[in-house]
């Protein structure tokens, strides 16, 4: 052990020589300067205001009289643009024409806005609307009478359902008052707390006051009292004093962004991991590492812990600069090890270069959305916890993860890394690693790797101890697939969301009943193809019925996804159907739910396994059979759970 | 130059062009440019998810209106009811006092409590409470915001009198989508350049691929400059970016999003593809190996493509103005004008590249 560990030292260091030459000094002072140069034309930019991230700069033209206030109030706002009022055609030159009826003194009485008959046009008018409301806040920020300009203070405080009598009679007592929570001393000592602080009308004045009742944050409501809405400041949970206007809704939007910066540097580090493996592939250079007495798995180990080390490192300095904690860091390593183990197989199976640059857009892309977009909806739906990032936003906001929900988080993506890793190794081999395969060629030969050989028998020699090994690779495999399967199914849960229902649930059971049959079938298909499964139908059936109770099995284990929530969402329950709702039903009914799945599993692996036995066209065929007979299946589920 | 030998210019010219379609032939072998749009379909379905996913949380009446139940005491309450009957999907239903009002709160009857009084200045306070943690509060806490606002401008225009400026009054409300904003001025400009960057990152590993291999040493054995073969890999990596944008722009049109002026926009995704084909080129000329070359093609496009989205009137601005109708003669201008630099610098690099040959 500690000798194998030395060995994977040695690799390591080697590999870190190597990469120290490949980016050398010269590009890192080059990187240095270019970032210095852009430092430095962003800053001056800040400094003369010509810098600004509104991507919706001027998109929407707006006709106004110049002397007109509501000029002042367009300028303000980065979308619109003003135009003259003269010439002005709507639709042609402009999108809104804003036309203000004045008293005789002069004062502003009416507004009439005339929008093109457009959808531009209503985006518009809705913008102007937005300006008018912006600008009217900033006109009110500069009155000296503030108890006029802002007559409402309001406290927002968040109080769960359960303990909501117990919060309220806290209130009380914030007030000095009755303590026992009635109305009347409670509104009244609502009134002197304000009172007592808001003598400067300063919204400032009231968070002060009221301070005592409401623990939370009073930064976000002094900060930003009297600007317009924004979705930054106040993290979830946060209780807040100010203006209506200062109101944020719950949203982890700042350590949402931090979170982000997490990922950043996993680009950078997968574009040189990525290339130091295929480095080894082209013009044979890792083959003199191939043949010391070292194994695959300790030269690989060797070449990644190098660059676990540097995500850690990266990772733990963003931690604490971004102030983030030791869980941020436990949380963000199982997405550094997946984005490493995802790029290492691309390597693997790339063809050169330019293929492998695809793949690590493609594995940043896909894994920077899996990682991101679940951590949105942080505090929205358990579901969010799916992503490790998810733990990172809690951590920032300070809030108290169990190890049930750390464990939860990072355990799926860990495993999915380790078997990733699994699948490259199994290529990482003289006759895979030198040669231009195609990669679903290649993927074949890393999925047989794993497989052991099953000889056309009779039935009464099944039952053997090494066939039964042989077939309980098959399924172990087909288990292995199924974090994958459910990354795969969310990502098609979300990425059909925003189709109507009517079409999504149908695509939606057709794409989930594919992907699982893909993966229940294409390690069969390898088996076949490779010549480790004799072609003959019993030896299709036998590998076919072991997949579909690999799959089942683990299916079953995964249950898990109950206990989320995930099944609450009505996409959700369609994606993970057969684990819901067999509450009330009778035991028979409850047996037939629990094994009507292994028998549709079995009957269409079955059916995938022969068409798999005999060539490419009839497993093509038979998958689509496979994957009809599942989706009718799964579309009755549905149904019956309505 | 690549021409100064004297070589006939077509021939020149049809060196250059079976370089490119040598690069063609093998990114169609390789199939990756099918890897490469099905990653764009990926980021463009995504980010729709994502953009409903936010608008639905903060714009709730968005998407088919959410009532919130809101439980009022105290003695200001009339004029939130007031308030209440102007914003749409709100109400207030009126409890004797606060704790009756908290207890409809606790037995799910309201969904938020708003007690409201007056002090003795004549400024009103508003104890609000809303529930912790729950996939509605986001929704109630928008509608209690805009209720809250409503209320807010009522009480204000009452005390217009001692206002040193009045506000201004509000046009009418009127109904839009949210995501005609965001698709114009976020996604539209992120498929655009999304080929922009893949462009250049294949001529990135184009070079460094050949350099490594040995075969651009092969390569100049063959009757062709350095300056053709450079030509003929840009023109590839080039050719291809237009197809792809053109591709989305249509795919928007045919899904009822229509977009003005194609084919400037066309005209300045190819332009900024030349400028980083020569940044790519200029790049893999300078640095030692591939890893440094895509490294520093990283870096330099993010600081390039950074800095100039930052600047206004950036590619991505001018993109959303001319995909929008909104362009004028302002970014007519920039379009020429990012012409006008993508083709110094692309003739610029070359003559480096041609002169000074790649460094390996």
């Amino acid at each position: 052990m500690i000798d194998r560990l030395r060995r994977i030292l040695r690799v390591a260091r080697w590999e870190v020589a190597r990469a120290g030459g490949g980016v050398d000094r010269r590009t890192l002072l080059a990187a240095l300067a270019l970032l210095l140069v852009a430092g430095g034309v962003l800053g001056g930019g800040l400094a003369v205001g010509a810098v600004g991230l509104d991507v919706d700069r001027d998109v929407y033209r707006v006709a106004v009289d110049g002397g007109s206030p509501y000029a002042d109030a367009i300028e303000e706002a980065p979308a619109l643009t003003p135009r003259p009022v003269n010439g002005a055609e709507l639709g042609d030159t402009a999108d809104l024409v804003v036309l203000d009826g004045r008293s005789q003194s002069g004062a502003v009485e009416t507004v009439v806005v005339r929008a093109s008959d457009t959808r531009k046009g209503e985006a518009a008018a809705a913008e102007f609307r937005e300006a008018v409301e912006a600008h009217n806040e900033r006109l009110m920020a500069a009155e000296e009478n503030a108890t006029a300009a802002f007559p409402v203070t309001v406290s927002l405080r968040y109080v769960s359902r359960t303990s909501a009598l117990d919060e309220g009679s806290t209130l009380g007592e914030g007030d000095g008052g009755g303590g026992d929570g009635s109305g009347d001393s409670d509104g009244s000592g609502g009134s002197d707390g304000s009172a007592g602080g808001g003598s400067d009308g300063d919204t400032e004045g009231g968070t002060g006051a009221t301070g005592s009742d409401f623990p939370g944050d009073d930064t976000t409501a002094d900060g930003d009292g009297f600007a317009v809405p924004s979705v930054g400041g106040g993290t979830f949970g946060a209780d807040t004093v100010g203006s209506p206007g200062s109101i944020s809704p719950p949203f982890p939007f700042v350590s949402l962004l931090l979170a982000f910066v997490f990922l950043v540097p996993m680009n950078f580090l997968i574009q040189a991991y990525g290339s130091s493996v295929l480095d080894e592939r082209t013009n044979r250079r890792g083959e003199p590492l191939l043949v010391t007495p070292l194994s695959p798995v300790d030269i690989v180990a060797g070449k990644t812990l190098p660059y676990v080390a540097a995500a850690l490192l990266v990772t733990t300095l963003i931690a604490v600069a971004v102030g983030g904690g030791a869980l941020s860091v436990i949380a963000v390593l199982p997405v550094a090890l997946t984005f490493l183990a995802a790029t290492f197989v691309g390597a693997m199976f790339a063809r050169s270069f330019k293929e492998l640059t695809f793949v690590t857009v493609g594995v940043s892309v896909l894994l920077t959305t899996y990682a991101f977009v679940p951590a949105v909806f942080t505090n929205v739906t358990p579901v969010a916890l799916v992503s490790p990032l998810t733990l990172v936003v809690f951590d920032l906001q300070g809030e108290a993860v169990s190890v049930g929900e750390a464990l939860f988080s990072t355990g799926p993506m860990a495993l999915g890394a380790a078997l990733l890793f699994g699948l490259g190794l199994g290529v990482y081999r003289e006759e895979d690693m030198f040669t231009q395969k195609p990669v679903g060629r290649k993927l074949l030969d890393a999925l047989a790797v794993r497989l052991s050989a099953i000889e056309d028998v009779d039935l009464s020699g099944l039952v053997d101890r090494r066939r039964l090994r042989a077939l309980g690779s098959v399924a172990f495999l087909t288990a292995c697939t199924i974090p994958f399967v459910f990354v795969a199914e969310l990502l098609a849960v979300a990425t059909l969301f925003a189709l109507p229902v009517t079409v999504s649930i149908p695509v939606l059971l057709v794409t989930i009943a594919f992907i699982e049959e893909v993966a229940k079938s294409v390690h069969l298909y390898a088996g076949f193809e490779r010549g480790v499964f004799a072609r003959t139908d019993r030896v299709a059936v036998a590998v076919g019925l072991a997949s579909a109770i690999g799959f089942f099995l683990a299916e079953k284990a995964t249950a898990v996804v109950q206990a989320v929530g995930l099944t609450d969402l009505y996409v959700g329950r369609a994606a993970f159907g057969s684990v819901a709702g067999v509450e009330g039903l009778s035991p028979v009914v409850i047996a037939a739910l629990l094994f009507a799945p292994l028998l549709l599993h079995g009957f269409a692996t079955t059916v995938a396994a022969v068409g798999a036995s005999r060539n490419r066209t009839a497993y093509a065929l038979t998958l689509a059979l496979a994957t009809l007979l599942h989706a009718a299946y799964n579309f009755g589920v549905v149904s019956l759970h309505g | 130059m690549g021409d100064a030998d004297g070589r006939p210019t077509s021939a020149g010219r049809d060196s250059r062009l079976t370089i490119a379609g040598r690069e063609l032939a093998g990114l169609r072998a390789e199939k990756t440019i099918l890897l490469a749009i099905a990653i764009q379909l990926f980021i463009a379905a995504f980010s729709s998810f994502l953009v409903v996913g936010l608008v639905s949380m903060y714009d709730p009446g968005a998407l088919g209106g959410a009532e919130v139940e809101v439980a009022g005491a105290g003695d200001a309450v009339s004029d939130l009811e007031r308030a209440a009957s102007e914003v749409e999907g709100a109400s207030v239903t009126r409890y004797a006092d606060a704790g009756a009002a908290l207890r409809a709160f606790d037995r799910n009857a309201a969904d938020a409590v708003v007690v409201t009084d007056r002090n003795a200045e004549g400024r009103i306070s508003a104890i609000v409470t809303a529930p912790d943690a729950t996939v509605e509060t986001t929704v109630i806490v928008v509608q209690l915001r805009d209720l809250l606002r409503t209320y807010e401008l009522n009480e204000r225009a009452d005390r217009a009198a001692y206002l040193s400026e009045s506000p201004l009054p509000l046009p009418e409300r009127t109904g839009t989508s949210p995501y005609f904003t965001f698709t114009y001025t976020v996604l539209i400009p992120v498929l655009v350049f999304l080929p922009v960057f893949i462009s250049g990152s294949l001529v990135v590993d184009s070079i460094t691929e050949e350099i490594d291999e040995g075969t651009l040493e092969l390569l100049r054995v063959a009757p062709v400059t350095l300056g053709e073969i450079v030509d003929g890999k840009a023109l590839a990596a080039v050719a291809i970016a237009p197809g792809q944008a053109l591709l989305w722009l249509l795919l928007l049109r045919a899904n009822g999003t229509p977009v003005a002026n194609v084919p400037s926009i066309l005209a300045l995704m190819t332009a900024l593809t030349t400028l980083v084909v020569a940044l790519a080129v200029a790049i893999s000329a300078l640095a030692p190996d591939r890893r440094a070359a895509q490294f520093l093609y990283s870096i330099g496009v993010l600081v390039l493509f950074g800095g100039a989205t930052a600047m206004a009137g950036g590619p991505a601005n001018a993109v959303a103005r001319l995909a929008i109708d909104s362009a004028d003669a302002t970014t007519t201008a920039l379009v020429v004008a990012y012409v006008g630099i993508a083709a110094i610098a692309y003739v610029g690099v070359r003559r480096l590249v041609a002169e000074n040959g790649f460094e390996s």
